[in-house]
C-alpha cells in the first residue's frame, strides 16, 4: 500500500464541522456584512470622498499629489477605468489623510449639499474624516495585531517549548503586563519618544503579546500531552523537530482565528487615545480625532440646546461602535463555533 | 491564612521593586538633561543644569542612578510637574481621593450588577430573559467607555438636566475652597457626611450618578458573561442536582450551591478589571469633568510631561499590586478548599 494512501482524507476547511457552525450563526452573517460595509468605505474612500475633494480648498496637497485637477476630481476618482482612481484607491499619497478644512472658523456647521455629514469642530469635513479614518481604523488594527502576535507566538512558543525557569519567568513578565491598565503604558511610551501615531501603534503592540503569548503557550502544552506527540518522539524526532513539525502546527489554528477577532478591540482602543490626544496629529483622518473635535460641543452653545450640534458626535461615535459590533458579533460566532460546549 | 497574607504581603515589596526597576528602566531613553529637568522648579535651576545632573548623579552608572531615583523617589520626591506648576507628590495626594471615590463608587454596582445579570442569564437559560442579558452584553461590550459616557452627557445631562457633571454643585465647591465646609479626606460624599451636612452627601451621589451608569454598563458585560458560563457549568453538576432531589428550593440551590461556586472565576476577572477600570476613571474623568489624577495626567502625556507621567507609572503600580492582594485573600475568604500553601 502507498504511504500516500494510508493518510486519512481530510476535509477543506470551508466543509468542516467548525465552519458549518460559524455559517450557521445568524449573528456572524450580521457582522460579516457590516464588516464587509466597512471593508468597502475604506476601499471606495477616494472615490466617496471626491466631491469635498474637488469642492475644499485645503484638500489641494491631496489633489495635486494625484496630479489631477480640481474640475476633474469627481470624474477621476469615481471612475474605475482611469488609472489615477486605482493610485487613489491603492496607494493615495500621505496629504489625502490630512482632513480638508472648509474655513477657519471653530463652530461646527449643520449638514449641507457640499458637506454632507457636516462640519466638525474647527470645520473639518465630518464625512471625510470618517470614510478615510476608516483606512486608518483597519491599518491600525492589522499592524497592532500583527505585531503583537508575531511578538507573542515567538515568546509564548519559547515558554511552552523550553519550559521550566525560562517558563516561569516569562509567565511572571506576562502577569505584570497584564496587571498594569494600557493607557498608562501608552502614556509612557508617548512622554519618552514624543507623540504620534507610530509611537501609540508600538506601545499598544508591545503591551498586546503578553494575553497571546499566554493563551499559546497553554495550547501548546496541551498538544504537547497528546498521544501523536508521544509518537513522534518515540520514533526518535529530535526535540525541535517533534516541536516544530508535530506541536506548533497543531497549536497555533486557534490563536490565530481569536487573534485576528481583536482588531476591533484595538481599533477602539486606539481610537479611545487619540480622542485623549494621544495618537496621530491633529487633522488627519481618524476616528477618534473627529470625536474629541466634537468635544466642546456636545452640550450645545447656550443652554438648553444639547442637540444643536448633534451631528459632530453622533456620525463618528455611531461609526465606531458598529465597527466594535461587527467584530464583537464575529468573535463571538468564532468563540461559539470552535467551542461547541459554550 | 494570616500566614499566607503575611507571605504576599513580603512579596509586595518585591513585586513593587520590578515595578520601579521597569519605569526607570524606560527612562534611560531620555538623555540626562531631560531627566534633570524633572527636579528643576524655577528659571534659576534651568540655567545650572549641569548641578542638577550631578547632585542626581544623573551622568553615572545604571545602578548608581537606579540607587539614587529611588532613594529620592522614597523620600516622595517623585520630581516636578510642569503641567500643575507643583511637585508631583502633591498634586497626586490632592487627586488621588478624587479618582478613589470614584473608582469605589464605579466598583461595587458593576460587581454587582454584572453578578445578578449574570445568574438571571443562567437559570432561565435559552429564555427570553437570557436573551436579553446577552444582548446587552454584546451591546455594552462594543461601547467604548468614553463614546457611551459623550452619549449620556448629552442626553441625560445635555437633554434631560438629569444628575450633574463636575464633583458637587458649585455652591458647595466654592465653600469647600473657603473652608466653610471642611476637607477632611478629599472625597466630596465622605467629607459631607463628616461635616454632618446630609445635602453635601446627596449633591456628590447625584454627580457620580453619569459616571456609575456609564461604567455598569460598560464593565458588567464581562463579569456576566464569565459568571453565566461557569454557572452553566455548576448547574449541570452532581452536587446540584442532589441539592435539588432532596426538596431543596429553588431559591437556595440557585444561591447558595450553584452561585457560590460558580463565582471563583468572577473574582479572577475582577481583579483583571481593576487595571481597565484604572482606564475607564480616566476617560470618565476627562468627559465629566471631575479634576482626578486622569484629568492632570493625559494633558500631562500630552505635553511631554514626564515626571507627572512617570508619577501616574509609580501610582498605578501600587494600586494593582495593592488590588492583586485584596483579590488573592477574597479567593481564601470564598473558596475555603483553595490552600495558601
Amino acid at each position: 500500500m502507498n504511504p500516500q494512501d494510508m493518510k486519512p482524507k481530510r476535509d477543506p476547511w470551508y466543509r468542516s464541522k467548525t465552519f458549518k457552525r460559524f455559517r450557521r450563526n445568524p449573528l456572524a452573517m450580521v457582522g460579516s456584512l457590516l464588516l464587509l460595509g466597512f471593508i468597502l468605505v475604506a476601499f471606495l474612500a477616494p472615490a466617496i470622498t471626491a466631491p469635498q475633494l474637488a469642492n475644499t480648498p485645503s484638500a489641494r496637497p491631496c489633489l495635486r499629489d494625484l496630479g489631477i485637477k480640481r474640475s476633474e476630481a469627481v470624474e477621476v476618482l469615481r471612475n474605475p477605468l482611469n488609472a489615477v482612481f486605482w493610485k487613489a484607491v491603492l496607494a493615495p499619497p500621505k496629504s489625502c489623510y490630512n482632513i480638508p478644512r472648509a474655513s477657519f472658523s471653530p463652530l461646527p456647521k449643520p449638514p449641507s449639499k457640499k458637506h454632507p455629514m457636516g462640519l466638525s469642530g474647527g470645520s473639518y469635513d465630518i464625512l471625510y474624516g470618517l470614510t478615510w479614518g476608516t483606512r486608518t481604523a483597519f491599518y491600525v488594527g492589522f499592524l497592532v495585531v500583527g505585531i503583537s502576535l508575531a511578538i507573542g507566538i515567538v515568546i509564548g512558543g519559547l515558554s511552552g517549548f523550553l519550559g521550566g525557569a525560562t517558563d516561569n519567568l516569562i509567565m511572571r513578565v506576562t502577569d505584570v503586563m497584564l496587571s498594569f491598565p494600557r493607557l498608562v503604558y501608552v502614556m509612557i511610551v508617548v512622554v519618552i519618544f514624543g507623540n504620534g501615531l507610530t509611537q501609540v501603534m508600538l506601545a499598544l503592540a508591545l503591551v498586546g503579546w503578553a494575553g497571546y503569548s499566554r493563551f499559546f503557550r497553554g495550547d501548546i502544552l496541551r498538544t504537547k500531552a497528546q498521544d501523536f506527540v508521544d509518537a513522534a518522539r518515540a520514533l526518535g524526532a529530535s526535540p525541535l523537530r517533534v516541536f516544530l513539525k508535530h506541536v506548533f502546527p497543531n497549536a497555533i489554528g486557534t490563536l490565530l482565528i481569536l487573534a485576528s477577532m481583536d482588531v476591533g478591540a484595538i481599533v477602539l482602543t486606539a481610537a479611545g487615545l487619540s480622542f485623549l490626544g494621544l495618537g496621530a496629529p491633529v487633522g488627519y483622518a481618524d476616528w477618534g480625532q473627529m470625536i474629541s473635535f466634537a468635544r466642546g460641543y456636545i452640550l450645545g452653545t447656550a443652554q438648553g440646546t444639547p442637540f444643536d450640534f448633534w451631528y459632530v458626535w453622533i456620525y463618528p461615535t455611531l461609526m465606531l461602535v458598529l465597527f466594535g459590533l461587527a467584530w464583537n458579533l464575529l468573535g463571538d460566532a468564532v468563540r461559539d463555533a470552535l467551542d461547541p460546549k459554550s | 491564612m494570616t500566614t499566607f497574607i503575611v507571605r504576599r504581603l513580603l512579596q509586595l515589596p518585591i513585586v513593587l521593586l520590578a515595578i520601579s526597576l521597569l519605569i526607570f528602566g524606560m527612562m534611560q531613553f531620555l538623555t540626562p538633561e531631560q531627566r534633570a529637568a524633572a527636579f528643576v522648579k524655577t528659571e534659576q535651576q534651568a540655567q545650572h543644569l549641569d548641578q542638577v545632573i550631578r547632585q542626581y548623579n544623573l551622568d553615572k552608572g545604571f545602578w548608581v542612578q537606579y540607587g539614587s531615583w529611588l532613594k529620592e523617589v522614597l523620600h516622595g520626591n517623585l520630581g516636578f510637574s510642569k503641567q500643575s506648576h507643583e511637585p508631583v507628590l502633591t498634586t497626586i495626594a490632592k487627586r488621588l481621593p478624587v479618582s478613589t471615590e470614584l473608582a469605589l463608587y464605579m466598583f461595587f454596582p458593576t460587581l454587582a450588577f454584572g453578578i445578578w445579570m449574570g445568574t438571571m442569564a443562567a437559570i432561565h437559560r435559552d429564555k427570553l430573559i437570557d436573551h436579553i442579558v446577552r444582548l446587552f452584553a454584546i451591546a455594552g461590550w462594543s461601547l467604548p467607555t468614553f463614546v457611551l459616557a459623550i452619549w449620556l452627557l448629552a442626553v441625560l445631562y445635555g437633554y434631560l438636566h438629569c444628575c450633574g457633571i463636575g464633583r458637587a454643585d458649585d455652591k458647595y465647591m466654592v465653600m469647600f475652597a473657603q473652608g466653610t465646609l471642611k476637607t477632611y479626606t478629599g472625597m466630596i460624599t465622605v467629607d459631607g457626611l463628616l461635616n454632618g451636612r446630609f445635602d453635601v452627601f446627596l449633591s456628590g451621589l447625584k454627580h457620580l450618578v453619569l459616571p456609575v451608569i456609564t461604567y455598569t454598563v460598560v464593565a458588567s458585560a464581562q463579569i456576566m458573561r464569565v459568571l453565566r458560563s461557569s454557572m452553566l457549568d455548576v448547574l449541570n453538576s452532581d452536587y446540584v442536582r442532589t441539592a435539588r432531589a432532596k426538596g431543596l428550593p429553588e431559591r437556595v440551590v440557585n444561591l447558595k450551591h450553584a452561585r457560590r461556586n460558580a463565582i471563583i472565576p468572577v473574582v479572577t476577572i475582577a481583579g483583571l478589571m481593576i487595571a481597565f477600570m484604572l482606564e475607564g476613571v480616566f476617560f470618565i474623568e476627562i468627559i465629566f469633568n471631575i479634576p482626578g489624577i486622569g484629568q492632570w495626567s493625559i494633558p500631562s502625556a500630552q505635553n511631554l510631561d514626564f515626571p507627572a507621567v512617570i508619577g501616574v507609572a509609580l501610582l498605578t503600580g501600587v494600586s494593582v499590586s495593592l488590588a492583586n492582594l485584596a483579590v488573592d485573600i477574597l479567593y481564601g475568604m470564598i473558596d475555603p478548599r483553595i490552600s495558601f500553601q
